[in-house]
């Protein structure tokens, strides 16, 4: 028989809603939003990437944000500026 | 009546049992913890006048929010008094802080522990060590408040090695790395009253640091001498790159000599400030920089640091010994700056 009892010290992490926006059929047009995040070459493989989008797939424009560091998400503005400027977004990591 | 305890119970034979439940669920730093029974649990929130519901410190990317609860739970386990409780609440407060930038120290490659430097009567009171084998083992103060405070990274935040920690190598530090300053000593302004706070008011400061970095001069009587010798050691120590906090910890013999050339923590920052600047050539010839060495990159200097003020000065380590260390710190400032928080009794 137990004799004693002892706590759980784990916490779950609240469960999150995520919901993504239908991807367009085709990139033809579109202008691409691009993300880098700070570190070492990021800003220009993702400049590369959208280049790539560009002349291969027929993209119109690229635009490039910077977020403030690495460990964070993008910030408000980087959102808001996308949601009304661009139909496409390229997030990426460099190092 | 006292507000109810949620988390999840487990029922064991006895004390020898419930350590192997501890290991075998995976809530241990790889030692033995204490059990956390209600009772223990309970003590630790009534020493610092908390209900268990009440939130320490919510972290973002996790989406987690820490309870008091869960921090005294993890603060039983690493063998805590429950008068170390306020120290551990401070210093899970300041990783909670936006400043801070929890993501980023506790997951990264670069293997942060989370230096604490104590200040205040809480320090003395406690028996914090601000002496004699300073990082070392052997006092309970030290070793378990910064035990409490990884355990709560690891339990309650998930930042759990090999998973969302990904440190290349971490280091000791990552069990436990709690210093107090030596304030009855120093003839220095402590580091909390420089930062804001009255003497008679105690404060946790929580810096995402690498391992001390051991400096050794027995040859200067002078204040200049003895940083000159830690300068050389320290400017290509860390990112280089990345312009974050460094805490430079002095201890008994080269605070006296320092303090005999009359120079306070000002003059010290400003002097490692200055003398810590790299040039550009040699930090592209060492492969830091990318790109050719042009001429003026010879004479153009690159500071280790953003500001002499991200130099966090520290009185403490033993009274005998030529020993200095300096410690830096994650990544860059903007990424994660260090944080001082009051402890506070709770108690309504």
């Amino acid at each position: 028989m137990a004799q004693m009892e002892i706590l759980d010290p784990t916490v779950e992490p609240r469960k999150q809603a995520l919901t993504y926006v239908a991807r367009p059929d085709s990139l033809a047009g579109k202008r691409i939003g691009l993300v880098e995040n700070t570190k070492f070459n990021s800003d220009r493989l993702l400049l590369k990437i959208g280049e790539i989008l560009k002349r291969e797939y027929g993209a119109a424009e690229t635009r490039m944000w910077r977020k403030h560091n690495a460990g964070v998400p993008a910030h408000a503005e980087i959102i808001e500026e996308a949601k009304r400027g661009v139909d496409v977004v390229v997030a990426g990591i460099g190092d | 009546m006292a507000a109810e305890l949620v988390s999840r119970r487990y029922a064991v034979e006895d004390p020898a049992d419930a350590v192997e439940l501890c290991f075998d669920r995976g809530w241990t730093d790889g030692l033995p913890v204490v059990p956390p029974t209600e009772a223990r649990v309970r003590a630790m929130l009534d020493a610092a006048g908390l209900s268990p519901e009440q939130e320490i410190a919510f972290i973002t990317n996790r989406q987690v929010a820490v309870s008091a609860e869960k921090v005294a739970i993890n603060a039983v386990m690493a063998g805590c008094k429950p008068e170390y409780m306020p120290v551990v609440v401070a210093a899970v407060e300041g990783l909670g802080d936006p400043r801070w930038g929890y993501h980023g120290p506790a997951t990264s490659t670069g293997g942060a522990g989370v230096l604490m430097i104590v200040n205040g009567p809480v320090a003395r009171a406690l028996d914090f060590n601000c002496g004699d084998n300073l990082f070392g083992p052997g006092w309970r103060a030290n070793a378990t408040v910064g035990r409490a405070v990884r355990l709560v990274m690891r339990n309650a935040i998930g930042t759990l090695p090999g998973a969302l920690d990904r440190g290349t190598f971490g280091h000791p530090g990552k069990y436990t790395y709690v210093i107090a300053e030596n304030e009855l000593e120093s003839p220095w302004t402590p580091l909390h009253v420089e930062r804001g706070f009255r003497p008679d008011q105690s404060t946790v400061t929580v810096m995402a640091a690498e391992a001390p970095h051991q400096v050794y001069n027995q040859l200067s009587s002078t204040a200049s001498g003895i940083l000159e010798t830690m300068c050389d050691d320290m400017r290509v120590s860390g990112n280089v790159m990345g312009q974050p906090n460094y805490a430079v910890v002095i201890a008994g013999e080269h605070m006296r000599t320092i303090a005999a050339s009359g120079w306070g923590k000002a003059e010290i920052r400003a002097f490692v400030f200055e003398h810590t600047k790299n040039s550009l050539a040699h930090l592209k010839r060492t492969h830091r920089l990318s790109g050719q060495v042009e001429p003026a990159d010879e004479t153009t200097l690159r500071p280790l640091l953003a500001s002499p003020d991200d130099i966090l000065v520290v009185a403490a380590g033993g009274r005998a010994g030529s020993f200095s260390v300096y410690i830096p710190g994650w990544a860059s400032r903007r990424s994660s700056a260090a944080v001082t928080t009051l402890v506070q009794e709770r108690r309504t």
